[in-house]
C-alpha cells in the first residue's frame, strides 16, 4: 500500500511517499511524519512569534535563553559545522537575510552590524543548556539545516512506527530515503542543472541541493541568490550548484550550503568535507528559468 | 502639519486616551517566577503531548525534568534520548517508590488513566499538573475534584486558555463590556487529519488509538472541544444547562465507529447558545473561539486574537494606531498587550502574536504556582466542570437526544 501526503512548513512543501501494511496505517504514518515536520517548524520558524528561534532572536542578545535538548544539540552541531567549513556554513545570518529581503521586512538600520567572521556569533552553555549572542545584531536563521533536521526527525518517526520504505522531501531540494521501493536499489532522484545531468539511487541516505538561484532578490539591478557568504555577508550570484549526499539531512544541508559558498570563494569543498559526505558540484550558468533542482521518480 | 507630525500627534493623543483604558492583567512577557531552586519535575506519559511538554519544560529555567515515565518502552527510550540525563520508569508506582527527589509531576497519559495517576501522585506528596479533558466519566471527575479539594499541594489542570495572555487580555475586554449585548458564541476545530497514531504493529495501533475507542474516549467533543468550551466557561463565568449534538463519518471510513464530523449546541439558561463544530475532513479556518455582541465581536485563535467593532461602537483612542488585519469584508483589530507602550516605541508590529507557545504559559504558570506556593490558572474543580459539560455533550451525540446538564452536579465538583 503506497500512500502520499503533503504539508506546507518552513516556507516549503514537504511530501512523504511510503509503503505500509494497510491504508489506515499508511495515512497515519504519513501524518505522523508530517506532524513532526510541523513541530520542527513551530520550534525553529522565523515566521512564528512563538517559535523558540524567534524567542532566542528576541532575547539572546540580552540574556541567556534556555533551550530544549534537541535545539541545543542542533545548535552545538551548527557551531561545529561552522568551524569545519571555515565559516562557509553559519546559522547566525538572520539579520543579513532580512536586510537583503529574504525573510520579510528589513530590520531597522541600527540593528544591522557587519558580519565579523572571526568571532563566534553565539556561545552555548552546556551546564545551563542555554544560548547567548556574543554581540548585538545577531539573529539565528535555521532555514536550510532546520529543513534537513526536520526530515531526519520525520524519518525517525516513520522508523518508530514500522515503516521500512519511504521518501520524504522538502521543497524538492532536500530528501531523505528509508530503504528503497520494491525491486529497486534505491529511490531514483534526478539532479537537474548539473552538467552532465545525473540521477542517483538514494537508499537510507539524505540528499540536499543548494543553488543560490533557488530564491533570488533584485538589488541595485542585480539578481542575488539566497545563499550568503557568512564572511562578507554578500549574497552569491546565481550560477553555482552543489549537491551533498550524507547519512543525515542535517549534514547534507550544511555541506551543500557550504560547498556553494566555498566554490564562490574559489575553493574546492571536497578538500574540507569528511569522506562520508558525497559532493556533486556544478559551476554552470543558471538555466534561463528557475527549475526544481530535484526530480524524484519511483 | 506634515505626515510625520500628524503620526506623532496621533500617537501622543492615542497614548493619552489609551491610558484610561483597560490595563491588561498580564503582559505578554514570560511570567516572572521566583524559585529558590529549580522545581524537580517528572513527566508521566511521553507520547505526542508528553514530548511537547518535555520540550517546553526544558526552556523554563526555574524547573528541571528529573524523570520520565511511560509503560511503553519504545516511547520511554525515545523520551530518554530526547531529554538526556533523566531517569526513566515503566510505571508511576515504580517511579514514586524509587525517586524520592521528585517535587512535581506532569501527567500526559490517555484521559481514562488520569484519575488513578493523580490520586497516586497526591498520595506520594507531589504537586500535580494533569492534562485535559480531566477524565472520561462523571465518577472519575467526582473523585478527582474531591482529591483536589483535600490536596495540600498545587493541583493544576491543562486547559491552556486560562494561562494564555492573549485570552486574558480578550477576557478583560469582554468583562469590561466591550461587546455589550452578547448574542452569539461560535467555535470550531477543523483539521484534515485521520487523528490516528501509527503503531509498529496492529496490536500496538489499537493501544495507541484509545481516543478512537468510544468506550474509553470522549471523542472529538471531549478531546478537542472541551479545551474550547472551557474558554467560554472562563469568560462567561457560567455553564450551559443542556447539550444537543450530532455527527457523522464523512471521510475516514477506515473501520472506526466514531464520527469524524460533529456539531454541538450548548444551551445556556438565558437562551444563549454556543455553536461548536469540528471536522477531520477539512482544515478551513482551523480552530477559533468567537464571541459576538451588539458592539463588537472577539475572535481568538490561540496565538492571535482580534476585535471586530460595529460601526456604531464607540471609538477608543488606541484604535487610531492599532494593528489591523482584513478578513474579507471585516477588519480585525489585533489584540496586543502593552499596545500603548509598544506604539510609543514604534514597535507595535513586534507585539503581534504570542511570544511563547500557549503550552509554555500553561506549564510556566504551574511552575510558578509550585515555586511561589500560589494558585494555578486552572484548578481541578474548574477543569472538572468543563469536562462534565463535554461528557454530557458526548452523551447527546451518542443518544441523539438533548441531554440536560445538572447545575447541582457542576456545583458539587
Amino acid at each position: 500500500m503506497l500512500e502520499r501526503l503533503a504539508t506546507l512548513a518552513m516556507g516549503a512543501r514537504f511530501e512523504v511517499v511510503l509503503e505500509a501494511r494497510d491504508r489506515p496505517h499508511a495515512r497515519a504514518a504519513c501524518e505522523a511524519a508530517l506532524e513532526e515536520i510541523e513541530l520542527c517548524d513551530a520550534r525553529w520558524s522565523l515566521f512564528r512569534s512563538d517559535s523558540l528561534v524567534a524567542r532566542v532572536n528576541r532575547e539572546a542578545g540580552e540574556r541567556e535563553v534556555p533551550l530544549d535538548h534537541e535545539t541545543f544539540e542542533l545548535l552545538a552541531a551548527c557551531a561545529e559545522l561552522r568551524e569545519r567549513t571555515r565559516g562557509a556554513f553559519d546559522v547566525a545570518l538572520g539579520v543579513r537575510m532580512r536586510e537583503l529581503g529574504f525573510r520579510g521586512a528589513a530590520p531597522r538600520a541600527s540593528a544591522v552590524r557587519p558580519a565579523d567572521a572571526s568571532e563566534a556569533p553565539f556561545v552555548l552553555s552546556n551546564s545551563r543548556r542555554s544560548i547567548r549572542f556574543t554581540r548585538t545584531g545577531v539573529a539565528l536563521d535555521l532555514g536550510a539545516i532546520g529543513k534537513g533536521e526536520a526530515l531526519d526527525r520525520a524519518a525517525q518517526v516513520l522508523r518508530e512506527c514500522g515503516i521500512e520504505r519511504a521518501l520524504v522531501h522538502g521543497g524538492t531540494s532536500s530528501a531523505v530515503a528509508l530503504g528503497a521501493p520494491p525491486d529497486c536499489a534505491g529511490w531514483r532522484v534526478g539532479l537537474e542543472g548539473f552538467e552532465p545531468a545525473r540521477a542517483i539511487e538514494l537508499r537510507d541516505r539524505s540528499l540536499s541541493v543548494s543553488a543560490p538561484h533557488g530564491r533570488t532578490t533584485l538589488r541595485d539591478g542585480r539578481e542575488l541568490g539566497h545563499v550568503l557568504d557568512p564572511q562578507t555577508g554578500a549574497a552569491l550570484e546565481p550560477g553555482l550548484r552543489a549537491a551533498a549526499i550524507a547519512p543525515t539531512g542535517r549534514e547534507a544541508e550544511a555541506w551543500s550550503t557550504a560547498a556553494v559558498v566555498l566554490l564562490a570563494r574559489g575553493l574546492d569543498p571536497r578538500a574540507l568535507a569528511p569522506t562520508h559526505i558525497e559532493l556533486h558540484t556544478s559551476a554552470a550558468a543558471p538555466h534561463s528559468s528557475l527549475r526544481q533542482p530535484l526530480s524524484t521518480t519511483r | 502639519m506634515n505626515s510625520h507630525d500628524r503620526r506623532d500627534f496621533l500617537r501622543v493623543t492615542a497614548s493619552g486616551l489609551a491610558a484610561s483604558l483597560i490595563t491588561p492583567a498580564l503582559a505578554f512577557a514570560r511570567p516572572a517566577i521566583h524559585a529558590s531552586a529549580p522545581v524537580r519535575i517528572a513527566v508521566i506519559g511521553v507520547g505526542r503531548q508528553g514530548r511537547a511538554i518535555l520540550g517546553e519544560l526544558a526552556t523554563i529555567a526555574e524547573c528541571a525534568v528529573v524523570a520520565v515515565c511511560d509503560s511503553d518502552d519504545s516511547r520511554l527510550q525515545a523520551a530518554l534520548r530526547r531529554a538526556q540525563g533523566v531517569k526513566g520508569y515503566a510505571s508511576a508506582a515504580e517511579m514514586f517508590s524509587k525517586a524520592a527527589d521528585i517535587e512535581a509531576v506532569v501527567i500526559a497519559t490517555p484521559t481514562h488513566l488520569h484519575k488513578e495517576l493523580v490520586l497516586e501522585a497526591l498520595k506520594a506528596g507531589v504537586h500535580v499538573f494533569v492534562e485535559t479533558p480531566l477524565a472520561h466519566s462523571i465518577e472519575d471527575l467526582q473523585a478527582l475534584s474531591e482529591a483536589g479539594k483535600r490536596a495540600t499541594k498545587v493541583v493544576a489542570a491543562g486547559f491552556q486558555g486560562r494561562a494564555n495572555p492573549i485570552y486574558s487580555l480578550a477576557r478583560s475586554f469582554f468583562k469590561s463590556g466591550s461587546l455589550r449585548d452578547l448574542a452569539t458564541l461560535r467555535s470550531q476545530n477543523n483539521k484534515k487529519t485521520a487523528w490516528r497514531t501509527p503503531g509498529s504493529t496492529p496490536e500496538r495501533d489499537k493501544e495507541l488509538n484509545w481516543h478512537l475507542d468510544p468506550a474509553l474516549s470522549l471523542g472529538l467533543i471531549g478531546e478537542l472541544g472541551a479545551h474550547q468550551f472551557d474558554v467560554y466557561h472562563w469568560f462567561l463565568g457560567r455553564h450551559p444547562v443542556a447539550a444537543r449534538s450530532r455527527g457523522s463519518l464523512r471521510l475516514h471510513k477506515d473501520g472506526r465507529e466514531m464520527p469524524d464530523t460533529v456539531a454541538c449546541e450548548l444551551v445556556y439558561d438565558d437562551g444563549l447558545v454556543l455553536d461548536w463544530s469540528c471536522t477531520l475532513a477539512n482544515s478551513y479556518e482551523g480552530r477559533y473561539e468567537m464571541f459576538g455582541g451588539s458592539m463588537a465581536a472577539i475572535k481568538l485563535a490561540w496565538t492571535h486574537g482580534w476585535m471586530f467593532k460595529e460601526a456604531d461602537a464607540p471609538t477608543a483612542g488606541w484604535e487610531v494606531y492599532a494593528n489591523r488585519q482584513q478578513f474579507h469584508n471585516d477588519q480585525g483589530i489585533t489584540l496586543i498587550a502593552d499596545a500603548t507602550k509598544l506604539a510609543a516605541q514604534g514597535k507595535l508590529q513586534e507585539g503581534v502574536g504570542l511570544p511563547y507557545t500557549s503550552l509554555y504559559y500553561s506549564l510556566a504558570d504551574f511552575v510558578k504556582a509550585v515555586a511561589e506556593k500560589g494558585a494555578p490558572a486552572c484548578s481541578l474543580s474548574e477543569a472538572a466542570r468543563t469536562t462534565a459539560v463535554a461528557i454530557r455533550a458526548n452523551e447527546a451525540l451518542k443518544s441523539g437526544a438533548e441531554v440536560a446538564i445538572d447545575a447541582k452536579l457542576l456545583e458539587a465538583l
